[in-house]
């Protein structure tokens, strides 16, 4: 392959390359990157998300736990641990949107509420091994999982000022916790998410304002598109990336509250619910 | 959870979104938005049209620009160019995800930002990082030209797509949400046409000039390649404060000034 030569001639210098002067916008040049297959880059390691709101505004009792459970499950597997923000993000966010902030400025402000809930994890699990991995240390995380650490990691996306306008009207970042999670897992080609909440998992209807609600054990994902439910426990933005993933091929949410369900989900059992991504990449 | 005495009780501030489901779009809040720097002029300065054109583009543009700094805020935002098709091309045969690609090329226009710096020092270029954007007030009050890359900082969370590799985002969306979080009404692009063309002018010569045209209705056109990147159309329809980018040829002497004085030259998009 001759890529590398540098082209002169109209004005510019090219390097030879299939994309040498080519549109990145034009579609037929998009679809030349495209495979079927993607590159894994650390496959065997489970991303557990545990819930903001549902668990650490809870306090102690929710807390010590779900922290308990995590410190077993290190050095039996590869975990990435994230957290959410809880309601001091959305005290945040009602207080940027009163005074008039920008979407991209209230999502400024948002990931020191999560950041806040990495420390103060880590420092119940410091002397288990526990970590907040920073974003500049990205390329580190094969060390620490190699050497049987527990990295938490800030889950808001990094998209700070330049979270993307919202759908019309509202002035609400879209781009969130679990998200964020979501693409980290992807991005490393990470198979499966435990969203760890309290609640059983997702319900056809919100289970805190229904007494009928009833818990989907199992679904796919396009099931899950043709049906939603009006009150997800996980984002739709989530979803969303989803359908245009590789590499994650189950998420499952489990009650923390329920003492053992997150050990059981970790060992693999359908405990909680389980959404499958169903049919590949196309 | 039917307030059941044996779970530990979540403990919320308060406000009007505790408990509620944060990511959903709603509208149905008291927001008065406020516009935080309106009048800084986001400028992109093209990687591929401009940048790999070197001195013989660049010296004139920043000969146009350097006078203007006293009159307006201007904030230079870099493209990447050729060698970030180049490390897109080798990084998609190895088919690594989008989200590596982002990160990879998010390093060309980082350089390219540093060479415009070089340039501009002695008239007061800085360079900056994504987490200085908070001292761009200061910048200005000092009577510097901050330079940035264009690229937003979104790097390994850039969303995969879908058909193909190359990350949705890349310099032109980075330089509109720049402006649009600013709260400024028009980003400006320099590039090597005059703007926008029924089709790539240059590989079809009969493409003719578009003046002015609606984000909707550029998106409803379905044309196979743009001159812009195809999300920050979309992100321009839902656009709060930068509803018009304009995109005018930094090779013609004069046009850049022409467009920060706010004519309407090149071409406009709008929100529709």
């Amino acid at each position: 392959m001759s890529r590398g030569r540098l082209l002169q001639g109209d004005g510019r210098t090219h390097i030879d390359s299939p994309l040498m002067r080519e549109s990145l916008v034009d579609r037929k040049v998009i679809a030349s990157t495209d495979s079927e297959r993607e590159f894994e880059v650390l496959p065997d390691v489970m991303l557990v998300s545990i819930g903001g709101q549902s668990i650490f505004d809870r306090g102690k009792d929710a807390i010590l736990p779900v922290a308990e459970e995590l410190a077993d499950a290190r050095g039996k597997y590869k975990i990435i641990v994230g957290v959410g923000g809880g309601t001091r993000v959305r005290h945040t966010i009602s207080i940027a949107l009163d005074l008039g902030l920008p979407t991209g400025g209230v999502a400024q402000l948002v990931g020191a509420m999560e950041e806040a809930n990495a420390v103060l994890l880590n420092a119940l699990l410091a002397k288990k091994r526990s970590m907040v991995m920073q974003r500049e240390h990205f390329w580190e995380l094969p060390l620490y999982l190699e050497n049987g650490m527990l990295p938490i990691v800030i889950s808001t996306p990094p998209y700070h000022f330049w979270e993307p306008p919202a759908e019309e009207g509202s002035p609400l970042p879209t781009h969130g916790s679990d998200f964020g999670l979501f693409i980290l897992a992807e991005v490393l080609g990470m198979k499966k998410l435990l969203f760890v909440k309290d609640v059983d998992g997702l319900y056809d209807r919100d289970p805190k304002k229904h007494d009928d609600a009833k818990l989907i054990k199992r679904i796919s994902l396009s099931a899950l598109f043709a049906n939603l439910p009006e009150d997800l426990p996980i984002d739709r933005q989530l979803l969303d990336a989803w359908r245009n993933a590789r590499h994650v091929e189950r998420i499952q949410i489990v009650n923390g509250l329920v003492k053992g369900e997150l050990t059981r989900a970790l060992a693999g059992e359908d405990v909680g619910t389980i959404i499958d991504r169903g049919e590949t990449h196309a | 959870m039917r307030s059941d005495p044996n779970v530990p009780q979540r403990r919320d501030i308060g406000g009007s979104l505790a408990g509620a489901t944060l990511t959903t779009a709603r509208n149905d809040m008291d927001y008065s938005p406020v516009a935080l720097m309106p009048d800084v002029k986001v400028i992109k300065v093209g990687g591929q049209s401009m940048l790999d054109r070197g001195r013989s583009a660049i010296f004139p543009l920043l000969d146009e620009l350097v006078p203007l700094k006293d009159k307006y805020q201007l904030l230079l935002c870099c493209g990447g160019g050729t060698r970030a098709r180049h490390i897109y091309s080798v990084a998609s045969e190895l088919e690594m995800p989008t989200g590596v690609l982002a990160a990879l090329g998010g390093y060309v226009p980082r350089q390219n930002a540093r060479m415009l710096q070089m340039l501009l020092a002695k008239h007061g270029g800085v360079f900056m990082l994504h987490d200085d954007f908070e001292k761009l007030p200061l910048y200005f009050k000092l009577g510097c030209i901050p330079i940035m890359t264009g690229m937003p900082p979104f790097g390994y969370w850039e969303k995969p797509g879908a058909g193909g590799r190359i990350p949705a985002n890349r310099t032109d969306a980075g330089v509109f949400l720049s402006a649009e979080v600013l709260g400024v009404k028009r980003a400006l692009f320099i590039k090597d046409e005059d703007g926008l063309f029924t089709d790539d002018p240059k590989k079809n010569p009969s493409a003719t000039h578009i003046e002015r045209i609606g984000a909707r209705e550029l998106l409803k056109r379905d044309l196979p390649d743009l001159i812009i990147e195809r999300v920050v159309l979309e992100y321009l329809t839902r656009a709060r404060y930068c509803t018009e980018l304009q995109i005018v040829n930094g090779l013609k002497r004069g046009l850049v000034t022409r467009a920060l004085e706010g004519e309407d030259v090149g071409t406009i998009i709008y929100k529709d």
